[in-house]
């Protein structure tokens, strides 16, 4: 039974649009990924491709290992030697290229200086460049000193309780240091498109399964199926099966191509390393690695699909139409964008499902909210309680289809 | 097997499409006779559990059947008037899905849906996709699907409707050999789908069983008689207004015509034995004259 569902689903005309589509989408998404990481060689000349990679990380490989006060001081020497040279001076771009490519090897450790160095809610690229040695020492403090300074700002004071304030400073404090750094960039691009291929998944697949309920109406087969003897028990399970099948295998087969296909050409070094080692991850109070973004990214994105697939198979069987429920993602997925603005939504908005599709953006999220006193992040919240209505709706669902009448 | 239907009513806001029906079957063959909107499908739809009804009952064997569920489903074939399928599944597949979904075991299920391609005479297209097929193959996929489980009750509601003449005759003659051991229930706005094979034919109009009984009960206890009368071209409409014309059959210069009437409906007039069709005519007036009831 659950195979012949899955079969009505597979040789529908539209379908082999959708994948054909998802399939372009795909490459697409682990094309940009591959192609953001770039090495530049001595001569200035900007290359990509797999020996370009294998280069950077080697150069990016020598400065592995903890980020103790002795290496961010020699990362800034090296720093000042290559800004001291004629390349950097020159008003020639390929010159400048050569000598960005000298820093290459600690251009993520600079980057993370100027970061610590710079207020909470800015960043100087060069600020990196005017730091001396004897201030080094500030590099682990200055991320707290900063967040506690913007929490009491004018900017920040009445967005968190004193609780939570109190929460995110205690978070910082608790970050274990000195951070371990190695090259990051093969998890840093995967991380960076994989809401976007995980939005495209939801909004695609869509499509697949908000017909699986309604089909039975528009093909009039629907007379014949809750008139025979499992139409209303297992062939009504097994419907909802096929939904949670078909989402699962495009979900896990897509996120298995990409994250092979970027890894495999960016390599997994670094998947270890504190996220916090990468600027978009230095100021997350989630204390994770960089294999633990990815597998909350990846289960966020799962649960995500889930929910809002099954709410829109919900709606197909309950509307006994595909179109409102093909729509529903896209509302998901678009609606906080609507939304963003108005005050009133600002502290729900990080609970909505959107979130769980983009989890390492959401990570570096100041979204708290408190439970019977205690201060909680919006991650855990988003994962457990999506997983229950994701469990929930399956038996809706199924008893909501099972008991249609054909008029 | 006795399936009882008492007091059945089923209204859609204050239109009752089923009106009080208290009937009873067993075996054989139940022809169901009305006009488009007389409440045969929705009748139809509470025998196969699709619609629950919001008076009285359906008991099969004593029981509620939806109280049986899938016990009573069991036991049931059904084609529906609008039989849909599943249009790129081929014959086979779509067959074999029913199956399961009627719970056949898959050995069983493959015989049997290759016993009933044959049956039906649509062996050389079990692999064609379903919407490939023509209406008449369609139909007979239909009745294939219908009797899958070996049904001890078969509805079918309106099988033949759209079949050229040559497909509802054979479509007659295979229900007709599939009706022994079960009930069958026909339902149709065709008088000949159920004239050579209802074992009792009821009359259904605006919901209520007009009229039942044997082909032969039912054509005595029409209350008029049935009369064919000569008379010239330009009287042919007067007689018309006058009583139910059954048929008009122009001769050179005069008119034949098979009226319904309780007296003479003209001087000459020879009185002739009525059909099912004349009852059809009588109960139904107009309305049996529609573009659907192809009498």
């Amino acid at each position: 039974m659950l195979l012949y569902e899955i079969k009505k689903v597979i040789l529908k005309p539209a379908t082999k649009i959708v994948l054909a589509l998802l399939a372009a989408l795909l490459l697409v998404v682990c094309c940009l990924a591959v192609s953001c990481v770039y090495y530049v060689d001595d001569e200035g000349n900007i290359t990509k491709g797999i020996k370009a990679v294998r280069t950077l990380r080697d150069k990016k490989m020598e400065w592995a290992g903890e980020l103790t006060e002795d290496v961010l001081k020699e990362a800034l020497r090296q720093n000042a030697l290559v800004n001291s040279s004629e390349e950097y001076l020159s008003q020639n771009v390929q010159e400048n290229n050569k000598a960005y490519a000298k820093k290459q090897g600690f251009s993520d450790i600079r980057k993370l200086i100027s970061c610590s160095f710079c207020d909470f809610r800015e960043y100087d690229y060069y600020r990196a460049d005017s730091i001396r040695e004897e201030e080094i020492g500030q590099f682990y403090e200055n991320r707290t000193l900063h967040l506690a300074k913007w929490l009491y700002s004018g900017e920040a004071e009445h967005l968190y309780s004193e609780a939570e304030k109190q929460f995110l400073i205690g978070r910082y404090d608790s970050l274990k240091k000195p951070l371990y750094y190695e090259y990051t960039d093969g998890w840093a691009a995967l991380l960076e498109y994989a809401p976007s291929l995980i939005m495209f998944l939801v909004l695609l697949t869509g499509f697949l399964v908000s017909g699986i309920f309604p089909n039975e109406f528009q093909w009039r087969s629907d007379a014949v199926f809750f008139s025979s003897k499992y139409g209303r028990d297992k062939a009504a399970a097994s419907k909802v099966l096929a939904g949670f099948c078909i989402v699962t295998a495009i979900y896990l087969i897509s996120m298995s191509l990409y994250s092979v296909a970027v890894l495999g050409i960016l390599g997994t070094d670094g998947a270890s390393c504190p996220i916090q080692v990468s600027l978009g991850g230095w100021k997350s109070f989630y204390h994770i690695t960089f294999w633990e973004d990815y597998l909350l990214t990846v289960l966020g994105g799962y649960i995500g699909n889930l929910f809002i697939l099954a709410l829109s198979m919900l709606v197909s069987a309950k509307t006994r139409s595909p179109v409102l429920p093909a729509a529903i993602p896209f509302l998901v997925v678009f609606l906080p964008v609507l939304t963003s603005n108005l005050p009133v939504l600002s502290k729900v908005m990080g609970l909505f499902p959107d979130q769980l599709l983009q989890i390492c953006t959401a990570l570096r999220y100041f979204n708290l909210y408190q439970l019977g006193g205690e201060v909680i992040g919006a991650i855990p919240i988003l994962l457990v309680s999506y997983t229950l209505l994701s469990l929930l709706l399956p038996p809706v669902l199924y008893q909501v289809y099972r008991k249609t009448e054909i008029t | 097997m006795e399936l009882i239907l008492d007091n059945l009513t089923k209204s859609f806001g204050s239109f009752t499409a089923v009106d009080h029906i208290s009937l009873t079957m067993s075996k054989g063959v139940y022809g169901l006779l009305g006009v488009n909107g007389a409440g045969k499908t929705t009748l139809m739809r509470m025998l196969c559990t699709l619609l629950k009804p919001t008076g009285g009952s359906i008991s099969c064997n004593g029981k509620d059947i939806f109280q049986m569920d899938g016990e009573y489903r069991n036991l049931l074939g059904y084609l529906p008037q609008d039989f849909g399928f599943y249009p790129e599944f081929s014959v086979k597949d779509y067959l074999l899905y029913i199956a399961a979904i009627k719970g056949l075991r898959p050995a069983i299920a493959r015989k049997r849906t290759k016993d009933l391609i044959a049956k039906v005479g649509l062996t050389r297209a079990e692999n064609k996709k379903m919407k490939q097929l023509s209406g008449g193959m369609k139909r007979r996929a239909g009745i294939a699907q219908a009797m899958l489980n070996d049904p001890k009750i078969l509805i079918l509601d309106e099988p033949t409707a759209g079949l050229d003449p040559n497909e509802r005759i054979r479509f007659r003659n295979l229900v007709s050999s599939l009706s022994e051991e079960r009930l069958v229930l026909l339902s149709t706005h065709i008088v000949s789908d159920i004239e050579y094979i209802a074992n009792e034919i009821w009359m259904m109009k605006d919901g209520r069983i007009v009229t039942r009984g044997s082909l032969e009960e039912i054509i005595a206890a029409m209350p008029e008689k049935v009369w064919l009368c000569h008379v010239p071209q330009r009287e042919v409409s007067l007689l018309q207004k006058r009583y139910r014309v059954a048929n008009i059959k122009s001769l050179q210069q005069v008119a034949e015509l098979r009226a319904i009437s309780a007296g003479k409906p003209c001087e000459d007039a020879i009185l002739t034995a009525p059909t099912l069709e004349d009852v059809f005519l009588y109960y139904f007036g107009e309305m049996g004259g529609d573009e659907n009831a192809a009498i």
